[in-house]
């Protein structure tokens, strides 16, 4: 076994804060959505701490892209424009083994290093996640907040109702993703691999056997 | 000796003397001894007595008419009883000469018995009033002439003035007083000064006095009045037009009334010496009325007091009553009061042309152009002579609403501003304040209701956010989003029932779109437009009927759209308003699916004059997909939840949570193969 330093602290740190947040954010947004059926906690409770939740994540995000802009490591998000090929066929390759390998001992196409953490799956769904739904979620959060102070934006993007129409399919969106997210984070050599090496920073991974 | 002996032996010289030495006249008339002696002094013509309320009384008589009057055979002391030569002069205190006269006057029934004296019954009824004249006042003292002797030489008017000189009256069967005193002057500069007393009074002469009752001062003036037609014929009478209608349909029976009595003036003579408001009175002042076209009656008085007391009571009649004057008036006919009403107003306008142009934008005016002719004009609320100033009078507004508005009124008295009000607020709203005086807007379901409240309520966002607000910060903007969307009674009327209303408007204007515009788009009529809007005519209109609708009006061109407000459903609850303290400010009565207010969701269309059309619509309208566009200005977390989100999510759930077992089980089924996979390469590596 090896053990490689993927995840820096402030990626840590920003990984918890924004699990823990989702989490606060999904459940105080079903309570305000679903108030005639859940009852954890009043109304005014839950949008105050859904707001507050909002602008803490909207905090962490800037950490998230201040960290990776500043160290240039960024770039660990886009996959590879020059190689379109080889990244396609990558991408075949790791959602075969998802679809397929895992169930039959191939072992994980993709071994992760700190200027290559993610697989090509994850580069696709993490660069969109990071760079477009999370960003529009935010944004519409914040419209929904102050509909009024952004009003001018609202009327633009198509009304409130359009607003909220995003900002709700997103929140479906996170739902699922975070409940596969987790399942995905317990594919590691181990079931809690994933989950120790985000928590210490440094993924374990098989050695290659020389042939 | 005495004094009162020496005073007596005095006078005695004095009047012997006086008898003998000729200055007397009544040396030369025939006279009694008596009477001799007593005008030994009272033939003195500065022979006076002041009286108790400073009225001097005459002590003087004249001599030779004394010798000629039917009681010059009476002694002095045969009426003056009281003083004798032995009496005689005796401090008396006389109050007055009613007084005196009427003490002086209960000597004549020594002769004049009650009997022989009510055998006239004029007399009769004369005598036994309290306030009668006593007989000296009418008769005279001193110089009495037998009656039928009297009669040939006086004139009849003068014969009448006698007594109707006096303060007479005459108790009517209706209790009224009828004054039947004549005041001579008048009487003499009126243009019937000439006339005998008789001409008028029918029947009435020297000889004869017949005693007649009436019910009422009415009965008399019109019993009256009938004398002057032996000299103004029909035909002049009915000359004048109006004159002709006064006299006809107007039911004033009596010249009198309006021409006087006694001091009537030749007309040409009058109109110059009266103002023009008085001349109008002269007629006006008195209760009569026309017949109009509706079989109503229209009161043509005026009470002058009123007048007085208005806000115009500088202005003269014709400066309304436009072509009325002293010399002109001219016929006009209507057709029912209310248009009477409706008409004059018009005339309103030549001096308030602010406050006119105002209330042509009002829905009064709409509503009456409408054809509602009980919809309010200037003088509904203003009254017409009755004139009041607004701005003296805060209480118009109140007075004037409540006309028709009553219902309104008495839950506005118990609300915070009624009770404040009450308690003296001077400054607390009244309907005016919230409504306009004269541009009178419909304020329910309008952008103007958060207007109304903030005359008065100033920096509400800013007081609303100190609770009502969203963290991190405290944004005015939040609590205004509320404001803009809720009308304040929504919240400050607690218990009252509440709805949402989509009003369709126009996306150019910003305003309503109004329904009579929706009518010709469609080429259709109001009947015709309920089909339009509910076009499975279920009575409610569902989201994919406002979707049609509103796409309809697209089609031809309309940039519509709908905008929702949070509103209360009655004038009623409107009004209720409360204190702060008892307002709504628990979330969930809105943010919740099953809030009361969506279960009561109406399209609104508004006519041009602001009143609203309300369509009810379906319950679950606002939580369909069809709402989004075109209520795409209204999101109400919690309440207006599109129910395909609401499965999209449900599934998304679901689908996410069934990776992770299909996949493990997957996994776990797999096992086999991988353990062969696995044994199959340790076998290879020689293990």
């Amino acid at each position: 076994m090896i053990r490689i330093y993927l995840h820096p602290i402030p990626i840590r740190i920003w990984h918890w804060i924004n699990a823990l947040g989702f989490i606060i954010l999904i459940i105080t947004g079903i309570q305000v959505r679903y108030g005639n059926i859940i009852k954890l906690f009043s109304f005014e409770t839950a949008v105050d701490i859904h707001s507050w939740t909002g602008f803490i994540l909207i905090a962490n995000y800037c950490i998230w892209l201040f960290y990776y802009l500043l160290t240039f490591k960024i770039k660990i998000y886009f996959p590879p424009i020059t190689h379109p090929i080889q990244f396609t066929k990558d991408s075949i390759r790791q959602a075969k083994f998802y679809g397929y390998g895992i169930f039959v001992g191939d072992p994980n196409p993709h071994h992760p290093t700190p200027d290559n953490k993610f697989n090509p799956m994850q580069k696709i769904s993490y660069l969109m996640i990071m760079a477009s739904l999370i960003p529009v979620q935010i944004i519409t959060g914040l419209f929904l907040w102050d509909p009024k102070l952004f009003s001018k934006w609202i009327n633009l993007v198509g009304g409130i109702q359009i607003v909220d129409m995003i900002h709700v399919l997103l929140f479906i969106f996170f739902s699922a993703f975070i409940v596969v997210h987790f399942y995905l984070a317990t594919l590691g050599h181990t079931p809690l691999a994933h989950i120790k090496a985000m928590i210490t920073g440094y993924e374990e991974e098989e050695e290659e056997h020389s042939h | 000796m005495e004094k009162k002996t020496i005073f007596f032996l005095l006078i005695s010289l004095l009047g012997v003397s006086m008898i003998f030495s000729g200055h007397c006249t009544a040396a030369e008339v025939q006279l009694p001894d008596e009477a001799r002696i007593c005008l030994g002094c009272h033939s003195y013509k500065g022979l006076t007595k002041q009286l108790e309320n400073k009225e001097a009384l005459s002590l003087y008589i004249n001599a030779s008419e004394f010798a000629d009057s039917v009681h010059n055979p009476t002694s002095c002391a045969g009426c003056h009883m009281d003083i004798s030569m032995a009496n005689h002069p005796q401090v008396k205190k006389i109050t007055s000469k009613k007084e005196y006269s009427a003490n002086a006057s209960k000597s004549c029934s020594m002769c004049h018995p009650n009997d022989v004296l009510k055998k006239k019954p004029a007399h009769g009824y004369l005598i036994t009033q309290t306030k009668a004249p006593s007989c000296s006042e009418c008769h005279g003292a001193h110089y009495i002439k037998r009656i039928t002797e009297w009669k040939t030489r006086i004139s009849d008017i003068q014969y009448c003035l006698t007594c109707h000189k006096h303060d007479l009256s005459m108790k009517l069967g209706s209790g009224e007083l009828l004054p039947l005193s004549v005041n001579e002057t008048l009487l003499k500069n009126s243009v019937h000064g000439s006339l005998q007393c008789g001409v008028c009074h029918t029947g009435f002469s020297k000889t004869e006095h017949p005693l007649r009752t009436f019910k009422s001062k009415k009965e008399f003036s019109a019993s009256v009045s009938k004398a002057c037609t032996m000299c103004h014929t029909e035909t002049q009478l009915k000359k004048k037009p109006i004159h002709a209608d006064l006299i006809t349909t107007a039911k004033v029976t009596t010249c009198v009334e309006c021409h006087g009595s006694h001091s009537i003036k030749r007309m040409s003579e009058l109109k110059p010496t009266v103002k023009e408001n008085q001349y109008c009175l002269t007629c006006h002042k008195h209760k009569f009325s026309m017949p109009l076209k509706s079989g109503e009656s229209l009161s043509l008085s005026v009470d002058e007091s009123v007048i007085r007391k208005s806000v115009h009571d500088k202005l003269q009649c014709s400066a309304c009553h436009i072509g009325f004057s002293k010399t002109e008036h001219p016929k006009r006919v209507f057709e029912s009061k209310r248009k009477y009403s409706i008409s004059a107003s018009e005339v309103c306008k030549k001096c308030h042309e602010n406050a006119n142009k105002l209330y042509e934008e009002s829905i009064h005016l709409a509503q009456l152009k409408s054809g509602n002719l009980k919809s309010s004009t200037c003088t509904d609320c203003h009254g017409s002579h009755s004139m009041a100033k607004a701005t003296t009078d805060k209480t118009l507004g109140l007075l004037s609403c409540n006309k028709c508005h009553g219902e309104i009124n008495s839950v506005y008295e118990k609300s915070i501003h009624g009770e404040a009000r009450s308690k003296g607020k001077e400054n607390s709203p009244t309907c005016a304040s919230c409504h306009n005086a004269h541009d009178v807007k419909v304020t329910a379901r309008t952008t103007k209701m958060k207007d109304t409240c903030l005359k008065c309520h100033k920096d509400v966002d800013n007081l609303h956010k100190k609770w009502l607000s969203n963290p991190p910060i405290k944004l005015s903007s939040f609590a205004g989003l509320h404001l803009d969307t809720i009308a304040c009674a929504t919240c400050h009327s607690p218990g009252a029932g509440g709805g949402v209303y989509l009003t369709l408007y126009d996306k150019k204007t910003g305003y309503p779109f109004p329904e009579e515009k929706v009518l010709k788009l469609l080429e259709t009529d109001s009947a015709g437009l309920v089909k339009k809007i509910d076009t499975n005519e279920d009575g409610n209109v569902d989201a994919r009927e406002v979707w049609n609708f509103t796409q309809r009006l697209k089609r031809k061109g309309a940039d519509v759209t709908l905008r929702a407000i949070m509103d209360v459903r009655t004038g009623i609850e409107a009004h209720q308003l409360t204190a702060k303290a008892k307002a709504v400010k628990e979330c969930e009565k809105c943010h919740q699916a099953d809030s009361h207010f969506f279960k009561n969701v109406y399209v609104v269309l508004s006519k041009a004059d602001g009143k609203p059309t309300l369509y009810t619509a379906e319950q679950g309208v606002l939580n369909s997909l069809f709402s989004v566009l075109p209520v795409n200005q209204f999101y109400v977390l919690g309440s207006s939840n599109i129910k395909l989100l609401d499965i999209l999510f449900i599934l998304a759930v679901l689908g996410g949570a069934s990776f992770p077992v299909v996949h493990i089980m997957l996994r776990i089924l797999t096992i086999p193969i991988k353990e062969a996979r696995r044994l199959k390469a340790l076998k290879k590596e020689g293990k």
